[in-house]
């Protein structure tokens, strides 16, 4: 076990994910580094190159000290809730100022000039007052 | 990466939508002053907007609105509604 930012990962799983298919199906496929909510594809694949790690590697194979900048430059960056709350208070400062846009969050309806006359599923989901994530 | 969605609209090199406006030569304006009137909606609020009163076209009427400091780099008609909210009205003479 590997701790990166205080969550606990398994030695066997990827940093990032790979390509080749045999090896997923080996392996745990998850994503190590993009579990974080706000780091997708591109920031994990930058975070790998600062760090010369290949993009195959697996938790376990880190070095000490590979984990432990990993972990610095991750507790800089704005991920997990602190993002979420920059998103949620976004959304509330358009209502809040009463913009067009954010009385349709509030209403649950498409922000961007999207037709409501069908197919308005996700953002019946997601748009809310604090919208879900 | 996206810089900022408001950003990404409009081309860079046109700058804001700056529209001349009839503002009040002195700021604060005197309380006398009555709103703006205009139907420029895509006029951008500049930061010497602040504090004054509009009373932005929506289609049918003119609807005032109070510019904050927020509002800045947004477009006026942003803050005022062209659409009715659906009511059922029930008809007496069928």
């Amino acid at each position: 076990m590997v701790f990166i930012l205080g969550v606990n990962f398994p030695e066997r799983n990827l940093l990032k994910a790979s390509n080749t298919s045999a090896l997923t199906s080996q392996h745990d496929p998850r994503k190590s580094l993009e579990s974080f909510f706000g780091i997708g594809n591109h920031t994990s694949s930058r975070l790998l190159a600062r760090f010369n790690i290949h993009p195959t590697c697996r938790v376990g194979e880190l070095a000490n000290k590979q984990v432990l900048d990993m972990t610095a430059v991750l507790s800089d960056m704005k991920i997990e809730n602190d993002l979420r709350r920059e998103v949620v208070n976004d959304i509330k400062r358009l209502k809040e100022t009463g913009t067009y846009r954010g009385r349709r969050h509030a209403l649950g309806l498409p922000v961007r000039g999207q037709r409501t006359r069908t197919q308005i599923k996700t953002p019946v989901k997601l748009n809310r007052m604090e919208r879900r994530m | 990466m996206f810089a900022t969605r408001a950003l990404l609209g409009r081309s860079v090199w046109k700058g804001p939508n700056i529209v001349p406006l009839p503002l009040p030569r002195t700021l604060p304006p005197s309380p006398k002053h009555s709103p703006i009137r205009t139907q420029k909606r895509a006029a951008t609020i500049l930061p010497n907007f602040v504090g004054l009163r509009f009373a932005v076209h929506n289609g049918k009427t003119y609807q005032e609105i109070q510019i904050t400091e927020e509002m800045v780099g947004r477009k006026l008609g942003e803050y005022v509604a062209t659409r009715k909210r659906f009511t059922y009205k029930q008809s007496k003479n069928k």
